[in-house]
């Protein structure tokens, strides 16, 4: 995650290191799912331009951008940061002042996108770059202060069009979100609102989206929806997406959707959950390291010589929030590359690629091969991590079953 | 009999709307302006009192158009600083005015005590029982009844019209002294004079005050017309009270040429020529301004802190669901109390550097003000009016000359 007030005025570079301008505002798409679609750019003379999210090559302590990016315009249902939603007044569902937003937060992972606003006097303190004097300060009296934030799925995003920031609730149901639990903002809104959201968007997104949600609310999903759209949303999701999907509903409802799904993509989708007789359980180990997502890198590596000094090897720290559920991810190559001083929350993989309990090896193989990873945490049906699989036993386990 | 009828409603309207400007402006008479005035007159008798024509002028267009912006726009001056201007500049300025607004009410809890004491009145409980009804007051009570107090509040002010009358001054050079300049001696003293008696009425947190006041009692965009009269009234009815204030002391002080040094003073140094009565009604003038000072400008401060912060921020809400905004006013009154019982800063420096920052401030203020009153996007038809933007320009052109001119002369 990466907030609005360290993006600002960040000097944007080509590959070749040509100065194209400065970061000046952000634009964005006024849906359920906030896209960042383009970044405006300020150059030396002033003249401020729009170049597509596309032509970024990265966005992060330095914006590089593609030599040959193109100059485009803003189209509708498109909102400006700056413009639309920072220093806002924020007003509840019956139009109550509540609070203003003092910065914004935009993930980088899977997409750019804004997940939320800063509502904190921190939030404020950012903007003079006096959040991490302030956190260094706090830390050192073992006070653990969280910046106050706001998760989009609680805000209106068709007032937003309209010059307004709205919420969905009231006031007094205004619950404030950790940092680590923004991502997750889809899940946050019950399963009605979901369901209308996921009927508004078009079924490639939405099949997109389903396949980020957790499998409890997965399962949900389906329960609730009719045999035909669930068929559609499965035949746009990848095969191994599909079938871990499609082994959370009963047999019953499987069947019924199954119906639906054409001919050939239906062919893989059997063969994979003939699989599913034979599931992860067994390749399970626990040679893991989980963290809070509040700890920071140097907490993060002095828990990490503590704990796993037996272990024979660990690519990867899980993190978990307040309830125990897993929240994010990160290598050791990023976790060393980060300040001592930077929360976890900060640089996390919030979107994790997870299996379950009931996924089929084959598919697990494939995910590891597939996102190039080394390990794959198992989650239960409230996300907690019950252990990891590792690349090597995966492949230990194909090859035994090869022979 | 229809005609009369007709009358009637615009008055029960006019009624409706009224307030916030009124007291607005007679908020702006605080313990530091009677100081200010009573030196003024006590120093330069009634030629001052052209001056006090020019403030009225000034007072009526900038508080006009802060009503105006109020109504129209629905916002106060701290939301919509921020919301056009972002988030840094912000911060600036509202620690500007924050401070600012700290000097002003510790000037004012500063005049209750010296008042207190020079009637030989226990100084210290009196503080404490005022902070602490004022803080239940505003706290406890709504918009409608905190209104009725400065209302009241700003009635006593009378007492001044009667120190004045008990002065027995030259009626006839006073009035026309307002209107022709008179007697007047172009010398440095009366320039900083002239401009500290603009410089107390016109003030920054004045503008921020009546924009969060007319937003806080939500008057409708049809009445605007009533809202736009009563900033005129308000501004008259302030400055007629200031002129009271400047007659009482010229007739008395600089009549019989006796100079002084602090405006807490006058109270005790008119009551030779003016007797008792007019006396102790001065200093009840001056314990009422200080009390309506103190009040109202850690009320702006409040406001403008939960429009920066975007809460509630009024008085109608419940301390229990606003602690932001009832906080902050309880803190500035307490801190002024400690910083007034144990003075460990000069109050003269305090006086200094608020002086220094309201004229650092002001020129923002009107920036803004003029910046905003001409957006057609936020004022809609509302925008000023060509002849009178020009006056709006001349008139911030002349009061953020005459707070350069402050500052400039304290460096040098």
């Amino acid at each position: 995650m990466i907030y609005f007030s360290e993006l600002v005025n960040r000097r944007v570079y080509t590959q070749d290191q040509v100065e194209v301008g400065k970061v000046s505002d952000c634009i964005f798409l006024a849906t359920d799912q906030p896209r960042i679609t383009k970044v405006h750019i300020k150059d030396k003379d002033k003249n401020k331009f729009l170049v597509p999210i596309e032509y970024f090559i990265k966005i992060n302590d330095s914006v590089l951008v593609q030599k040959n990016y193109q100059i485009v315009e803003q189209v509708e249902n498109e909102i400006s940061i700056v413009k639309n939603l920072l220093d806002k007044q924020i007003i509840d569902i019956g139009g109550n002042k509540v609070v203003r937003a003092n910065d914004v937060i935009i993930q980088e992972r899977p997409f750019f996108f804004v997940s939320g606003v800063d509502i904190g006097l921190v939030g404020v303190l950012r903007w003079f770059k006096l959040e991490k004097p302030l956190f260094s300060i706090l830390r050192r009296l073992r006070i653990h202060w969280l910046p106050q934030i706001l998760s989009w799925a609680d805000i209106q995003p068709i007032e937003l069009a309209r010059g307004r920031v709205k919420l969905k609730i009231k006031e007094t149901k205004l619950k404030k979100v950790r940092p680590e639990d923004l991502a997750d903002h889809l899940e946050k809104t019950n399963i009605v609102n979901v369901k209308r959201i996921l009927n508004i968007l078009d079924e490639q997104f939405a099949a997109e989206v389903i396949g980020n949600l957790n499998i409890n609310f997965q399962t949900a999903l389906f329960r609730h929806m009719n045999p035909e759209k669930a068929a559609k949303i499965i035949s746009l999701v990848e095969p191994d997406e599909a079938v871990d999907i499609l082994l959370t509903v009963n047999k019953q409802k499987r069947e019924q959707i199954l119906q639906f799904i054409s001919e050939e993509n239906k062919k893989e989708i059997v063969y994979l959950l003939s699989l599913s007789k034979t599931p992860i359980g067994g390749l399970i180990t626990s040679e893991y390291l989980l963290a809070d997502s509040n700890l920071t890198v140097s907490e993060i590596i002095s828990l990490l010589k503590k704990e796993t000094k037996d272990f024979s090897y660990l690519s990867y720290v899980y993190f978990v929030n307040k309830q125990q559920q897993l929240v994010g991810v990160c290598n050791l190559h990023e976790l060393l590359l980060q300040n001592p001083g930077t929360p976890a929350y900060r640089f996390m993989t919030q979107n994790v690629i997870v299996i379950h309990l009931t996924t089929p090896e084959e598919i697990a193989l494939n995910k590891l091969l597939k996102y190039q990873l080394y390990a794959l945490p198992v989650l239960d049906d409230n996300k907690f991590l019950l252990g990891i699989v590792t690349l090597d036993n995966v492949m230990d386990f194909m090859a035994e079953k090869l022979k | 009999m229809k005609q009369f009828g007709r009358y009637w409603k615009r008055a029960l309207l006019f009624f409706t709307v009224f307030g916030p400007a009124t007291i607005t402006a007679m908020a702006d008479n605080d313990a530091a302006g009677v100081a200010t005035y009573s030196l003024a007159g006590a120093n330069f008798g009634y030629s001052i009192l052209f001056v006090i024509l020019l403030a009225t002028i000034l007072l009526a267009i900038t508080q006009e158009m802060g009503a105006r912006i109020a109504v129209v726009t629905g916002k106060g001056l701290g939301d919509l600083i921020r919301e056009r201007y972002g988030i840094v500049l912000s911060v600036v300025i509202f620690s500007f005015l924050m401070f600012a607004n700290m000097g002003t009410i510790i000037a004012n809890v500063s005049a209750i005590k010296t008042t207190a004491e020079m009637f030989k009145l226990p100084a210290l409980p009196l503080l404490v029982a005022i902070v602490v009804l004022a803080f239940i007051f505003v706290s406890k009570g709504n918009y409608k009844t905190n209104q009725n107090i400065f209302l009241i509040s700003g009635f006593f002010y009378i007492a001044y019209i009667f120190s004045a009358i008990k002065a027995a001054p030259d009626w006839g050079n006073a009035l026309t002294s307002v209107i022709v300049p008179t007697n007047i001696h172009l010398s440095k003293e009366f320039i900083f004079g002239s401009i500290a008696v603009l410089g107390t009425t016109i003030t920054p947190w004045g503008q921020f005050f009546i924009q969060s006041y007319v937003i806080d009692k939500n008057v409708s965009l049809d009445k605007l017309k009533f809202v736009q009269i009563e900033t005129y009234i308000g501004a008259v009815l302030t400055d007629l009270f200031s002129f009271f204030m400047i007659v009482a002391t010229a007739a008395t002080l600089f009549a019989h040429n006796i100079a002084l040094t602090s405006g807490e003073q006058a109270a005790m140094a008119i009551r030779p020529f003016a007797g008792p009565l007019a006396s102790v009604l001065f200093g009840l003038g001056i314990f009422n301004a200080g009390f309506m000072g103190m009040v109202i400008v850690s009320l702006t401060t409040a406001y403008a802190f939960s429009e920066f912060f975007g809460t509630k921020g009024s008085l109608d809400v419940s301390f229990n669901r606003e602690k932001i905004f009832y906080g902050i006013f309880l803190f500035q009154l307490i801190t002024a109390a400690i910083i007034v019982t144990f003075p460990f800063i000069s109050l003269f420096k305090i006086v200094f550097y608020t002086q220094s920052i309201n004229a650092i401030l002001l020129p923002f203020v009107f920036y803004f003000l003029l910046k905003i009153t001409n957006n057609k996007e936020l004022m809609g038809v509302y925008t000023n009016k060509s002849w009178y933007n020009w006056v709006a320009i001349f008139a911030s052109f002349l009061i953020i000359c005459a707070s350069l001119f402050t500052i400039i002369s304290y460096i040098l």
